[in-house]
C-alpha cells in the first residue's frame, strides 16, 4: 500500500519531466508544480490525524509516508532555487536571495522539514519527534511563501490557505479542549 | 518542379468551392458563407533590418505566454478566453491636451501612418523574456498628428473596459486586479523614437491574447507598461496613477526601466529566464537600449524612481 502511495504521488513528476522539453517557461513551471506537489502533500500528511479524531478511520500508518513524499517535492523545489534559478552563484544566494522575505520565509520552511525528515527514522524520531509540531510553522511559512510567488494571488492559492487553516484551527480547538491528546 | 500553395489560398479554394455550391441554394447561404471567409490578416509594412542579430522567439511562445489579467491571471487561458473578441471596427479616443479631441478607426491610423516592422527585446518584471517581431508605427508620429499642446507633460493609455470582452472586468470584488487598466508616460518618453504603437506582431494582425487590435510597446520598460488593446489614449497635465503601482508602490513603480542593479523586493532581476531556455541570462540595463534611453533618466536615483 506505501509503495502504490509513493508511486501515486511521484507519478506527476514524471508528467511533468515529459513535458520539459515543450515547455515555454521551463523554470518557473519546474516551480510551480515542486511547489504545488510540496504543499499538496504536506497538507495530505495533517489529514490522517485530523481524519482519526473527526471520522474515527486511522490513516497513521501513512503519515510518514505522505510527509517524506512532501519532503522529496521540496527538495526537487530548493534544487530547482539552487542549481537553475541560481546556477549555485552562493555569493548572490546569500547577499542578496536570502534577504529577501519570500526566499527566507521559504527557506525556512525547508530547514524545518529537512530537519523532520532526517529525524523520522526509529532511533532519532523516538529522541525529536516532540520537536515535529515544527510542522505546523512550516505549513504556515509555505502557505505564505506560495501566496508570494504570484503578481496577485487568486482563487487557488486562497483556497489552499482556507484548507491549510481549517487543519491547523481544528488542532487548536481540540488542544485547547484536551490538552494532552494531540497527535 | 511543383509550387506549393500557400495556406490562406489553400483554404480560399475550398471556401470558393462551397460558395459554388451554395450559389445553387440561394444567396442567403452565399452571404453566409461569404462572412465565413477567412480574413486575411496579413499587414504590409516595412521590415526590420535586425542589425543587433536578436533572436527571435518562436511564434507559438509570444502567442502562448501572456499576462492579460482581463481575460485571466494564467499565461494560457486568455488564448482561449479572447477567441470571440471583436476588434473590428475598434475606435480609439483621443483626449486631453491636444489640438482636437476626436475618436479614430485602428485602420485609418494604419493608413495615416504607414507600418513598420520593430524586433525588440520584451522582459517581464516577472523575470522572463523574449525577443518578438512587432509591427506598428512610432508613437511620435501619432502625438505629431494630435499636436499636443505646452500643458501636456505625460501620455496616459487606458485598456478597453467592456465586460462583454473581458471576463475578469465581470467579477467584481473578486476580480484579480482594478480595472481598467491604465499606464503612463511622460511626454519625452512617449516622444522617443523606439516607443512603439503595434497592431500586428510575425507579419500578422496582432492577435486578441496579445492586446488586439491596437497595444503600446515600450523595450526598454518591463512589460507591464507596454498596455494592450487600447481604447484611449489622453495627453496629460500630472503623472498617471499607473494600475501596478496603484496595486502595490512597494514593489512598482511609475517609470519601470528594465534595470539588473535594482531588484524587485520578492526577487532579483539580475537575469532572466529567456522564454523556450532552461538556462538564464544576464539582464542588460534598460533591456539593452540603454544607449538609446539613459539620457531621459539623466540625474535620476533609480532607485527611488523604480
Amino acid at each position: 500500500m506505501k509503495i502504490l502511495l509513493t508511486l501515486v504521488a511521484l507519478l506527476p513528476l514524471a508528467l511533468v519531466y515529459y513535458q520539459l522539453d515543450s515547455a515555454i517557461d521551463p523554470i518557473k513551471m519546474l516551480y510551480h508544480y515542486t511547489g504545488i506537489g510540496a504543499i499538496a502533500l504536506l497538507l495530505l500528511s495533517l489529514l490522517p490525524s485530523t481524519c482519526k479524531r473527526m471520522c474515527h478511520f486511522n490513516l497513521l500508518r501513512y503519515r510518514k509516508t505522505v510527509g517524506l513524499l512532501s519532503f522529496v517535492y521540496v527538495l526537487l523545489h530548493a534544487s530547482v532555487f539552487l542549481v537553475l534559478d541560481s546556477e549555485l552563484d552562493f555569493i548572490t544566494i546569500f547577499e542578496k536571495s536570502l534577504k529577501k522575505p519570500f526566499i527566507y520565509v521559504g527557506f525556512t520552511a525547508f530547514v524545518i522539514l529537512f530537519f523532520m525528515a532526517l529525524t523520522s527514522f526509529k532511533k532519532l524520531f523516538a529522541k525529536f519527534s516532540k520537536y515535529h509540531k515544527a510542522v505546523y510553522l512550516a505549513l504556515l511559512l509555505a502557505l505564505l511563501h506560495s501566496f508570494w510567488a504570484q503578481k496577485v494571488a487568486g482563487v487557488f492559492e486562497y483556497s489552499v490557505v482556507m484548507i491549510g487553516i481549517f487543519l491547523l484551527v481544528e488542532r487548536l480547538f481540540i488542544s485547547f479542549k484536551k490538552p494532552k491528546s494531540l497527535h | 518542379m511543383q509550387t506549393i500553395t500557400p495556406e490562406a489560398f489553400f483554404n480560399a479554394r475550398r471556401q470558393f468551392l462551397k460558395l459554388g455550391a451554395g450559389a445553387l441554394v440561394s444567396s442567403t447561404a452565399i452571404s453566409k458563407l461569404l462572412a465565413e471567409l477567412p480574413k486575411d490578416t496579413s499587414l504590409h509594412y516595412i521590415p526590420d533590418s535586425n542589425a543587433q542579430k536578436l533572436v527571435i522567439n518562436p511564434m507559438e511562445q509570444a502567442t502562448h505566454y501572456v499576462n492579460f489579467y482581463e481575460f485571466s491571471t494564467d499565461k494560457e487561458a486568455p488564448v482561449k478566453l479572447s477567441q470571440n473578441m471583436k476588434t473590428t471596427p475598434w475606435h480609439l479616443g483621443f483626449f486631453g491636451e491636444i489640438a482636437k479631441e476626436q475618436m479614430i478607426e485602428v485602420d485609418t491610423l494604419i493608413a495615416k501612418f504607414g507600418l513598420e516592422e520593430r524586433i525588440y527585446r520584451f522582459r517581464c518584471v516577472e523575470g522572463w523574456s523574449m525577443v518578438v517581431p512587432w509591427i506598428g508605427f512610432p508613437l511620435y508620429k501619432l502625438l505629431d498628428y494630435l499636436e499636443p499642446n505646452s500643458d501636456a507633460k505625460y501620455v496616459k493609455f487606458t485598456t478597453r473596459h467592456d465586460p462583454t470582452i473581458f471576463p475578469d472586468q465581470n467579477r467584481g470584488i473578486f476580480s484579480a486586479i482594478k480595472y481598467p487598466y491604465v499606464e503612463g508616460l511622460r511626454m519625452d518618453e512617449a516622444r522617443h523614437p523606439l516607443t512603439f504603437i503595434a497592431v500586428g506582431m510575425y507579419g500578422k494582425r496582432l492577435l486578441p491574447q496579445n492586446g488586439a487590435p491596437i497595444r503600446l510597446v515600450v523595450p526598454w520598460k518591463y512589460g507591464f507598461k507596454s498596455i494592450k488593446s487600447l481604447d484611449l489614449i489622453e495627453c496629460v497635465k500630472e503623472q498617471p496613477l499607473n494600475t501596478w503601482q496603484d496595486q502595490n508602490p512597494n514593489e512598482y513603480g511609475f517609470y519601470a526601466n528594465v534595470n539588473p542593479e535594482v531588484d524587485h523586493p520578492r526577487w532579483t532581476q539580475a537575469k532572466e529566464r529567456v522564454l523556450g531556455k532552461l538556462l538564464k541570462q544576464p539582464t542588460l540595463k534598460f533591456n539593452g537600449y540603454a544607449k538609446e534611453v539613459e539620457h531621459l533618466y539623466a540625474g535620476m536615483d533609480l532607485r527611488k524612481f523604480f
